[in-house]
């Protein structure tokens, strides 16, 4: 006779009645299937027949699983009416979704009702988990951004972007663009190549489809009718949107017919300037607007999410051809000299080509194109002195990258901040994972006896670690939902805090796709990573001892074992992120103290370059000179001045010195330059240590003098005076430059340099081509800004003045990817460390309920409140002591990793490490404390009937 | 066989009007309303179960596991008092309902 429980329990799926009720309606039924099968005998059919009777009492399971459960709801008419339509619509799917799908929908439709159940355990869960995900996703769509994404042409992955490598002593004369070391032969690379060697690739081309070059413009005098601004671009061959498979917006792209000796010079602009500046003005095409004062037509617009093949964030605003550079930069005739290197070549490669046949059938094209243009050096560029006969040259070797990304360098020297900070978020995930996975644990104890019930009437493991998992993934779906949210807030908050440590990125950053696919593969990975244990852990249950009424003791052992691991991961994780923090707030601490050397408030810069407007050197210092004039006059303004390169900018001009009469000492002759105006130390506030400041005296025919910082003094002068000692920029020149004046050291380049030895030269002996402008005012200097700005188009109304800011300002935004680990690192250590209090409050409260009955008759043996006390306590330290060491351990291996960012104390620093430990065993014992408070206070005579 | 509509309608009186003079057991219920109804009214386990177990949520009838000598324990329903009213009530409700039927379209109920 067939086991009619059996059957009814393999085929009824699970029912959210509770397990008892379930057991007794299985019993009801199989009673009834088997009562009809022996009737079916009595009456004589066959055992097949009698059975197929019974069978057919029940044709749709799912149905009755509906009805089931809906005949024990209490009665709430909308409720019902609601649940019926929800619910026939589940049914409708999962008869037509088959089994599988069937299934599916009824574990989760049950998961949403346990979770619903629990609605405490479901917001906390929820919430660390969409603080993880939502940072982790914030950062992926910063990360994808910066660093993954392709360009958005036709083919990006066909593309190749030439480089070459070389030794120290290559044949280039002139190279504008990255050098930068190659790891792997510690030679130097570069993606830089002259236009001669541009022809010749073009002339010779084999292995390519396309071939086109282009080159960063980063400053261009814009005027659109009459309002002169200052935009970025860049120039580009005839080649190259057809080259890329860019198609115009609006208009056309610019052609090889564009780029020929006098063509009618013509510019594509980019849709973000097409916005900006003509507010998407459709009939832009056919204007004419004032490139550096040459008048360009507008031909085309390209799309929204086509920036340039410049380097990450450095939109090309204005594309124009490589042959009016001439006429648009007529102070760089250096930029056709075959010796300078400047522009880079892309290609794409015809089917079949690799990028190493690409860049082996250009090599001798590219070797012979760079010889000659260095012999043209040597001729036009006679060696000085001791170079008369010149060391060998070291020949470059010509390479073929992936062109898909544009130019990378910039994207490289993000990728070591973003990769730490994304270690960050990751952690804190893992720990909210951590979290949750604890919390499902103490509650999988509590569903123990369910879950021994639904194995016992023969529900199969799998089918319940199904069941589990898929709790636990709704969960983590349910927390990437919102952590999408989160992220969508973040991202744009991370956008202004600039993560990477550079400028201000124009970036195609959105959640899209791409980003949405991350939250939720980390998702579904969170959610199967802290689900598989808890779930793996609870039905591995002995029934027997389950199903009494005392479920308390059974997977004691294992389960507690599971979650003190947890918790000491939880612990060395945080610790480590609180060592981070603390070793970041540290570093942002010493540079805001640092010693800056000069009066920081009431100073207003701006910058001017009025080289764009083809000015020539001798009208330069003229218009600087009625500049400074007239700013001096306005009320308001205490002094005025000027600098080749404002302070703390991050930018800073080398040269090698020669001091005369002194030995040069060749390793170390560098020396910092910059060219001032005067007043500079006046404004400032550096003070005249000895000798005098630069004057208006200091001019053109007069001997040429310098101030220097102490730090010069001391370095190249040592003891002696250095007041009318002479150097100059090599050994021929050493007695050029007579030192007039010393002045009080400060900072130059950024806050984090040790102080350099510094030259300050007078801006009429060596008159800048562009200047940042230095107001000190009497005020809040940025009131000022708009009466400085008619000052300046009083003089000349079509000179744009550009990245207007305070000093005060220009030194915070030199901290500010400092401030930024700060806070962000500081945020997360305290996340963590709270989740990590709470998941070991949780786990202590949970062993203490668990022994409440031990606890009892230790007291009733004698055992005195503070003994009780100190034994919880002892455990819950060992726990966070073993962490702890853990910490510690994966703290010193993994903070070398930021050591470069650090400034002022060492990655192992002492005093960090000390109090990152202190603060997590003080939080732990707190979190510790109150469980073992309440094990103190249990009344053993309660404990003992506990049961 | 009656329409679904027809039967659901009449499905609750019929259970309650089963137990009203002894408790039965679900598969008792189900012969009984197929043996009087001769075949015409048939309960089927999905059908039946459910439905007791909504009456019994509602409180009209009452289920208890029974076990006695020499057979297998079984769970009888037995009518409860507010139950017994209900029975009443749609005892009434039917009987109005197919008076109306006759006075109407001279069905003859009797």
């Amino acid at each position: 006779m067939p086991d009619w429980k059996q059957y009814v329990r393999e085929h009824l799926p699970p029912l959210a009645l509770g397990a008892e009720r379930e057991v007794q309606i299985v019993d009801e039924m199989a009673q009834h299937l088997e009562a009809v099968y022996e009737d079916a005998l009595a009456a004589e059919l066959s055992e097949q027949d009698a059975f197929n009777r019974a069978a057919a009492h029940i044709k749709d399971w799912q149905l009755l699983e509906c009805e089931l459960v809906r005949s024990k709801r209490p009665i709430v008419a909308p409720l019902i009416n609601n649940r019926l339509v929800r619910e026939s619509r589940i049914q409708s799917q999962s008869r037509t979704g088959g089994i599988v799908m069937g299934s599916l929908l009824l574990d989760l439709r049950y998961a949403a009702r346990m979770l619903m159940k629990s609605k405490g355990f479901t917001a906390v869960a929820v919430l660390s988990l969409a603080l993880g995900i939502g940072a982790n996703t914030a950062l992926f769509s910063v990360i994808d951004a910066v660093l993954l994404k392709t360009l958005p042409v036709k083919k990006p992955a066909e593309l190749v972007l030439f480089n070459w490598l070389c030794g120290p002593r290559g044949l280039a004369y002139g190279i504008r663009g990255n050098i930068s070391p190659d790891p792997a032969s510690g030679l130097r690379t570069s993606t830089s190549f002259s236009y001669l060697t541009f022809e010749r690739f073009r002339d010779n081309n084999q292995t390519l489809s396309d071939i086109f070059a282009f080159a960063s413009l980063s400053q261009l005098n814009v005027n659109v009718d009459g309002q002169p601004e200052i935009a970025g671009g860049q120039l580009v061959s005839g080649g190259y949107y057809s080259g890329l498979g860019v198609q115009p917006l609006l208009g056309r792209t610019i052609t090889t017919d564009d780029d020929q000796p006098g063509a009618s010079p013509a510019l594509v602009i980019s849709h973000r300037y097409w916005q900006r500046r003509f507010g998407s003005d459709p009939e832009v095409v056919g204007k004419t607007i004032n490139v550096n004062n040459v008048p360009f037509t507008v031909v085309g617009v390209t799309p929204r999410e086509f920036f340039g093949t410049l380097q990450v964030g450095e939109p090309a605003d204005l594309s124009i051809p490589f042959s009016t550079q001439p006429q648009v930069t007529p102070h760089e005739s250096d930029l056709n000299g075959p010796w300078f290197w400047w522009l880079q070549i892309m290609g794409r490669l015809k089917p079949g080509v690799t990028r190493e046949q690409a860049a082996a059938s250009f090599e001798g094209v590219f070797l012979e194109a760079a010889h000659e243009g260095w012999s043209v050096a040597v001729t036009r560029f006679p060696p000085r002195g001791e170079s008369q006969n010149p060391a060998p040259r070291d020949v470059p070797r010509l390479r073929a990258a992936s062109g898909s990304q544009g130019l990378t360098e910039l994207r490289n020297s993000y990728s070591q901040p973003l990769t730490i900070l994304m270690a960050i978020v990751g952690f804190v995930l893992l720990i909210a994972c951590a979290n949750v996975a604890n919390l499902l644990l103490a509650r999988s104890a509590s569903r123990q006896k369910e879950i021994a019930i639904r194995l016992a009437i023969g529900a199969s493991r799998g089918r319940l670690i199904r069941q589990l998992l898929t709790e636990s993934v709704l969960l983590a779906i349910l927390g990437g939902a919102i952590g999408v949210l989160f992220a969508y807030w973040g991202k744009d908050l991370l956008l202004t805090l600039r993560p990477w440590g550079g400028g201000d990125l124009v970036l195609d950053m959105k959640i899209d796709l791409r980003v949405l696919g991350f939250t939720m593969a980390v998702s579904l990975a969170t959610g199967l990573l802290f689900g598989l244990a808890p779930a793996v852990r609870a039905t591995a249950v002995d029934l027997t001892p389950a199903l009494k009424d005392n479920s308390r003791s059974v997977t004691r052992g294992s389960r507690s074992f599971l979650s003190k691991s947890l918790i000491i991961a939880q612990v060395a994780m945080s610790l480590v992120l609180l060592i981070g923090a603390g070793l970041f707030v540290r570093t942002l601490r010493n540079l805001q103290n640092v010693d800056i050397g000069f009066n920081r408030e009431n100073l207003l810069l701006f910058n001017i370059d009025p080289g764009l407007n083809r000015y020539e050197r001798p009208q330069m210092g003229q218009l600087y000179q009625r500049l400074t004039d007239r700013l001096e006059a306005l009320p308001g303004v205490r002094s005025a001045t000027l600098s080749l390169i404002p302070l703390l900018s991050g930018r800073g001009q080398t040269r090698s010195v020669s001091i005369q009469g002194r030995a040069s000492a060749s390793d170390d002759d560098d020396t910092k330059v910059n060219t001032v105006g005067e007043h500079f130390f006046e404004t400032m506030e550096i003070p005249v240590l000895m000798g005098r400041s630069l004057n208006s005296h200091d001019d053109a025919p007069a001997p040429r003098v310098a101030v220097v910082n102490q730090t010069f003094a001391r370095k190249y002068i040592g003891d002696e005076n250095p007041l009318g000692r002479r150097f100059g920029w090599g050994p021929e020149t050493s007695g050029q430059i007579e030192i007039v004046g010393v002045v009080r050291d400060s900072k130059y380049v950024d806050m984090r340099t040790a102080t350099e030895a510094t030259v300050y030269l007078a801006y009429r002996q060596s008159v800048p081509r562009f200047a940042t402008f230095i107001v000190r005012t009497s005020g809040d200097p940025l009131t000022m800004a708009g009466s400085i700005r008619d000052a300046v188009r009083e003089v000349d109304s079509n000179l744009p003045l550009f990245e207007v800011t305070t000093q005060s300002r220009q030194a915070d935004e030199s901290l500010t990817q400092e401030r930024l680990f700060a806070t962000l690192s500081s945020f997360f250590g305290l996340l963590a460390l709270l989740l990590a209090c709470i998941g070991l409050y949780g786990v202590m409260s949970y062993g203490v309920a668990r022994r409440t009955n031990e606890i009892g008759i230790r007291m009733a043996m004698g055992a005195t409140a503070v003994r009780v006390t100190r034994m919880v306590m002892r455990e819950t330290m060992i726990v966070v002591f073993i962490g702890v060491t853990i910490g510690l351990g994966a703290a010193l291996a993994g903070t070398r990793l930021i050591a470069s960012m650090l400034f002022g104390l060492l990655a192992t620093d002492p005093v960090t490490i000390i109090a990152a430990a202190a603060l997590m065993i003080g939080v732990a014992s707190v979190a510790g404390y109150l469980p073992a408070r309440r094990a103190s206070k249990v009344d053993p005579m309660v404990a003992l009937r506990y049961e | 066989m009656l329409n679904q509509e027809v039967k659901r309608g009449s499905a609750e009186m019929l259970i309650l009007a089963l137990v009203e003079d002894r408790p039965r057991h679900g598969y008792e219920i189900a012969k009984l309303i197929e043996q009087r109804s001769e075949g015409v009214l048939q309960f089927h386990v999905a059908s039946l179960y459910p439905l007791l177990y909504r009456l019994e949520t509602r409180g009209w009838i009452q289920g208890r596991w029974v076990e006695k000598a020499g057979q297998r324990r079984r769970r009888y329903y037995k009518l409860t008092a507010a139950g017994r009213k209900v029975l009443t009530e749609q005892r009434q409700t039917w009987s109005d309902f197919f008076a109306a039927l006759d006075r109407v379209a001279g069905v003859n109920t009797a």
